[in-house]
C-alpha cells in the first residue's frame, strides 16, 4: 500500500484553490438553473398564449404573486435534481464528473443523499465556511456517502474504461434536444414567423419586385433636386465613401496612440499603468458595444437631420473603439524580444514603443484600418435611415415617394444596385491590398 | 544535324522567354501608367475642388472637357515616370531596387501622402464637418441630453419583452441560415466542384452570394418589411438577417472547405468509400469546429444587427426605440439604448469566450494548484476501497 505523497509541484494557495475548485461547480449549477429557468419561461409563455387564446378569453392568465418565488425555487430544485441524478448539461459544460469513492458512478442511494445534502448546503454552506471545520475546497454535499464532483481532466486517466452511452440515450442529450425543439417553437412564436403571411403577401410583393428589378439609373449623374439638398446617386455615393474615409482616418489617428495605453505588455508595469490599461480597455469595450446607428441618432439631433457630418461623427466614435481594441490586441501579440533588448539598454518607454513595437505592428495596423474603412462604407450606406447622411438618404426619399412617382421602386433598385457594386468593389480591392500587406 | 536542331530549339526558347518578359514588362508599364494617370487626375480634381468655393455636384470643378483632361493627365504621368520613381512604378515594381533613398525622400511617397492629405481635406469639406458647429449649435442636443439624464425606467419591462424578441429574431435567422448555408457551402467550394457542371454551379452560387452579401442587411430589411406588412414586422427582420446570414455563412464555410487537408479524403476514397462516407468521415471531422465557430460569430453579428434593424421597421427593440424617438420621449429611448448596449456587450463577450474555447480545441482546463495536487493524490490512491480524501 502506497502512502499518498505530497506534491511539491505547486505552492499551496488556499484562496486560489478554493476558487479553482468552486468556480466550475458554481458555473455548472448556474447553467443548469438557467436552462430550467428557460424551460419555465417557455411554459409560462405558452400557458399565457394558449390560455388567452383558447381557454379563458376574457380573464387573461397572470402569474400570481407567489408565482415568482415558486418559479425560482422550482427551477432551482429541478437543477439540483438533474445535478444529482445525471451528467447534466451544466456539469458537462464545466467539465466535471460525479464519482463515488472508487471513481465509479455513484449508487442511487448516494445520489439521493446528494440531492438532500445539496438542499441543506444551500442554507448551511455559508455557516460551515464560517466555522472553518472543513477543507476550503470541500463542500457540504461532497462526502463518501454522497459522491464527489471532480474535474474530468484530473480523474480522466484513473477512470475505469467503459463504453460511453450514445448521446441520444443520455439525459443530457434528450434534454438538450428538447431545449432545441422548444427554442425553435418559441422562436416561431416570438419572432412572429408565419409562413402563410409570405404566401398572402406574395401578389403585392411580386408587383413591387417587378418594379424594383426595373432598375432606373437616370439619376446616376443627374441631380434629383426635388426637395432641398437632393443630388445625384454618384454625389451621394461619393459622400458615403468620404464619410467612411473621414471616420477611418480620424479614428486611426485617435486609436493609434490610445491602443498603446490599452496594451498589457506596455502598461502593465506599475499600479498607475495597470489602472490606465483597465480604464482604456473598459472604455473601448463599452463604446464598441454602442452601435454606430444609435450614435448617429444622437448626432443627427445634434448637428441636423440628414447631415453627413452626423454620420461621420458616429462612425468616427465607433471606429476609435473598434480599432483601438484590434490595435491593442496586435500590440499585445508582438514579439517581446526587441522590447526587452531595448529596455536592457536603458531605453525609455516611449523609445521602446517607437522603435521596438511600432515597426512590428505597422502592417497589421494598416490592414485593420483598410478593413475598417470597408466596414465603415457598409455602415455609411445605411446610416441615413436614422438621419446620418450618405446614399441611404436617396433610398429614404424614393421610398417615401412610392405612389407619387411612378417609378419610385425602380429608383430604389438603382440606388441599391449602385450600393451593391461599390461595396463589392471596395471589398474586393481592400481584400487584395490586405493580402499584399500581411 | 542534331546539334543544329538543338541550337535552333534553344534559340527559339530563348526568344519566347524574351518575348514573355517583354510582354510582362509592357503590361507592367501600362499598369503603372494607369495608376499614375489616375493619381494625377485625382490630385487635379481634389485641388480644383478645394480651391474653388465648394460647388454642389460632382462635375462642375472640371473646367476642361473630359478628353483634354485625360490627355493632359496621361502626358503628365508619362513625363513624370521618365523623371523619377512614381507611385505607379513603385507598385508595378519597375524601379532600380539598388538605389534606395529614405522613403520620405522618394517622390512616390510624397505624392501618396499628398493624395491622402488632399483626400482627407476633400472628405472634410464634402461631409460638411464643422467642429465649431458641434459646440455652438447645442440647442437641440441640450434639450435631448436633459432627457437623457432623466431616464424613465418604466419602459424597461416592455423593452425587456422586445429584447427577448430581438434575441429570438437573431436566433431564428441564424438557425434558418445554417440550414441553407451548410449544404450550399459544399456547392460553393472550389475544390469540391470539379468538372464543367460543378464549376458552372460554383461560379453562379458564388457570384450570386457575393452580390447578396454586398447589400447591407438594413436594406434587405426595407424590402422584406414590405412583404410581411404590419402584423409580422419581426419576421421581416428575421428574413433580412436570414438572407444576409446565408450569404455570409456560405462564404465563410466554403472558404474553410477550400482549405481542408485532402489527405483523409483521398485515403477514404482509396479504400472504396462512397461519396457519403467521404463527406461524413473525411470532411466533416475537419470542418465541424470551424463551422461552429463561424456560426457563433454570425449569431453575434445577427444579435447586433437585430437590435437596430427595428429602426427601419424590422421589429424587435429597435422598433420600440424608433417609436419612442418619433414622439421625442428620449428619457425612454436612453433606457432602451442602454439595454441594447448591455445585450451587445454580453453577446460579444460570450461569443468571444465560446469561440476561444472551440478554437483552442482542448477539453481540459489548465491544471494548476488544486487540480494538480488532486491528480497526484488520485494517481497514488489506495485500492482497498476506503475513501482517501
Amino acid at each position: 500500500m502506497r502512502t499518498p505523497k505530497k506534491s511539491n509541484l505547486v505552492k499551496e494557495t488556499p484562496f486560489r484553490d478554493q476558487l479553482d475548485a468552486i468556480k466550475p461547480r458554481f458555473f455548472a449549477l448556474m447553467l443548469d438553473w438557467m436552462l430550467w429557468g428557460y424551460v419555465a419561461y417557455a411554459v409560462m409563455y405558452f400557458l399565457q398564449r394558449y390560455w388567452w387564446r383558447y381557454i379563458d378569453f376574457y380573464n387573461k392568465l397572470t402569474l400570481p404573486s407567489w408565482g415568482w418565488p415558486l418559479a425560482v425555487i422550482g427551477t432551482l430544485e429541478m437543477a439540483l435534481l438533474s445535478h444529482a441524478f445525471s451528467h447534466s448539461p451544466g456539469i458537462a459544460a464545466a467539465r466535471l464528473r460525479l464519482v463515488d469513492e472508487n471513481l465509479g458512478s455513484p449508487r442511487f442511494s448516494q445520489r439521493l443523499k446528494r440531492f438532500l445534502a445539496m438542499n441543506l448546503a444551500l442554507v448551511a454552506q455559508p455557516v460551515v465556511f464560517a466555522l472553518r471545520n472543513r477543507k476550503p475546497s470541500r463542500l457540504l454535499h461532497d462526502s463518501p456517502s454522497t459522491g464527489f464532483m471532480l474535474p474530468f481532466a484530473v480523474i480522466k486517466d484513473a477512470l475505469p474504461v467503459k463504453k460511453p452511452r450514445p448521446i441520444y440515450m443520455t439525459y443530457r442529450g434528450i434534454f438538450m434536444a428538447f431545449i432545441l425543439v422548444m427554442t425553435f417553437w418559441l422562436g416561431l412564436h416570438i419572432a412572429q414567423i408565419e409562413f402563410s403571411v409570405l404566401a398572402e403577401g406574395w401578389d403585392y410583393t411580386a408587383k413591387i419586385l417587378g418594379e424594383l428589378l426595373d432598375v432606373r439609373l437616370n439619376h446616376l449623374f443627374v441631380d434629383v433636386n426635388a426637395k432641398g439638398l437632393l443630388f445625384s446617386i454618384a454625389y451621394f455615393m461619393l459622400e458615403t465613401i468620404f464619410m467612411a474615409l473621414f471616420a477611418t482616418v480620424m479614428g486611426v489617428l485617435v486609436a493609434f496612440p490610445l491602443s498603446f495605453l490599452a496594451a498589457r505588455n506596455i502598461m502593465g508595469f506599475g499600479t498607475v499603468g495597470w489602472g490606465i490599461y483597465l480604464v482604456m480597455r473598459f472604455l473601448f469595450n463599452a463604446i464598441r458595444s454602442i452601435e454606430s446607428m444609435l450614435l448617429a441618432i444622437v448626432f443627427a439631433v445634434w448637428v441636423g437631420f440628414g447631415n453627413p457630418y452626423a454620420g461621420s461623427l458616429a462612425l468616427f466614435i465607433h471606429t476609435i473603439a473598434a480599432l483601438g481594441k484590434l490595435f491593442s490586441e496586435q500590440v499585445e501579440a508582438v514579439d517581446p524580444g526587441p522590447m526587452e533588448a531595448m529596455f536592457a539598454t536603458g531605453a525609455r518607454r516611449w523609445q521602446v514603443v517607437l522603435y521596438g513595437v511600432v515597426p512590428q505592428v505597422m502592417p497589421s495596423f494598416l490592414a485593420f484600418s483598410l478593413y475598417r474603412w470597408d466596414i465603415n462604407i457598409r455602415m455609411a450606406t445605411v446610416i441615413a435611415f436614422v438621419g446620418g447622411g450618405g446614399i441611404g438618404t436617396l433610398i429614404r426619399y424614393f421610398k417615401g415617394e412610392v405612389g407619387r412617382i411612378p417609378d419610385a421602386w425602380g429608383q430604389v433598385g438603382g440606388v441599391i444596385l449602385v450600393i451593391a457594386i461599390v461595396i463589392w468593389l471596395m471589398d474586393y480591392i481592400s481584400g487584395r491590398i490586405r493580402e499584399r500587406i500581411v | 544535324m542534331n546539334n543544329t536542331m538543338d541550337f535552333d530549339r534553344l534559340a527559339k526558347a530563348r526568344e519566347r522567354q524574351a518575348r514573355r518578359i517583354a510582354i510582362r514588362d509592357f503590361r507592367r508599364e501600362v499598369f503603372a501608367l494607369f495608376i499614375d494617370t489616375l493619381l494625377i487626375a485625382l490630385l487635379w480634381m481634389f485641388t480644383a475642388y478645394i480651391v474653388q468655393t465648394p460647388a454642389r455636384g460632382v462635375a462642375p470643378f472640371l473646367v476642361l472637357s473630359w478628353s483634354v483632361t485625360l490627355l493632359i493627365c496621361v502626358v503628365a504621368a508619362f513625363l513624370w515616370q521618365r523623371a523619377t520613381v512614381t507611385p505607379g512604378r513603385r507598385i508595378a515594381e519597375l524601379y532600380d531596387k539598388d538605389v534606395r533613398n529614405p522613403w520620405y525622400r522618394e517622390s512616390w511617397a510624397i505624392a501618396t501622402i499628398l493624395l491622402v492629405v488632399l483626400t482627407f481635406v476633400v472628405a472634410v469639406m464634402f461631409t460638411r464637418v464643422d467642429l465649431v458647429k458641434l459646440f455652438t449649435q447645442t440647442d437641440n442636443i441640450s434639450a435631448v441630453m436633459r432627457q437623457f439624464f432623466r431616464p424613465e425606467w418604466s419602459i424597461a419591462l416592455l423593452g425587456g419583452q422586445r429584447l427577448i424578441q430581438t434575441l429570438f429574431m437573431a436566433l431564428m435567422a441564424t438557425f434558418f441560415g445554417i440550414i441553407i448555408a451548410v449544404p450550399l457551402s459544399f456547392v460553393a467550394a472550389r475544390n469540391l466542384t470539379q468538372g464543367p457542371v460543378g464549376r458552372a454551379v460554383y461560379t453562379v452560387v458564388r457570384g450570386l452570394l457575393s452580390f447578396v452579401r454586398s447589400i447591407p442587411a438594413m436594406v434587405w430589411a426595407i424590402l422584406f418589411v414590405v412583404w410581411v406588412k404590419s402584423g409580422n414586422t419581426a419576421m421581416g427582420g428575421v428574413l433580412a438577417l436570414f438572407v444576409h446570414s446565408v450569404a455570409d455563412l456560405t462564404k465563410l464555410y466554403a472558404e474553410r472547405l477550400e482549405s481542408i487537408d485532402p489527405g483523409p479524403v483521398e485515403a477514404i476514397r482509396a479504400t472504396g468509400g462512397s461519396r457519403f462516407q467521404v463527406i461524413m468521415y473525411g470532411i466533416v471531422p475537419q470542418i465541424i469546429n470551424p463551422y461552429l465557430s463561424f456560426t457563433i460569430y454570425r449569431l453575434d453579428i445577427n444579435v447586433r444587427m437585430s437590435t437596430i434593424i427595428g429602426l427601419v421597421g424590422g421589429g424587435g427593440i429597435g422598433g420600440l426605440l424608433a417609436q419612442t424617438m418619433r414622439v421625442n420621449q428620449y428619457e425612454k429611448s436612453v433606457v432602451l439604448m442602454m439595454m441594447i448596449m448591455a445585450t451587445v456587450w454580453g453577446m460579444d463577450t460570450l461569443s468571444a469566450r465560446l469561440r476561444e474555447r472551440i478554437e483552442s480545441g482542448s477539453s481540459n482546463p489548465s491544471l494548476r494548484g488544486y487540480a494538480l495536487r488532486l491528480k497526484a493524490k488520485i494517481a497514488s490512491r489506495t485500492t482497498d476501497g476506503s475513501a482517501w480524501w
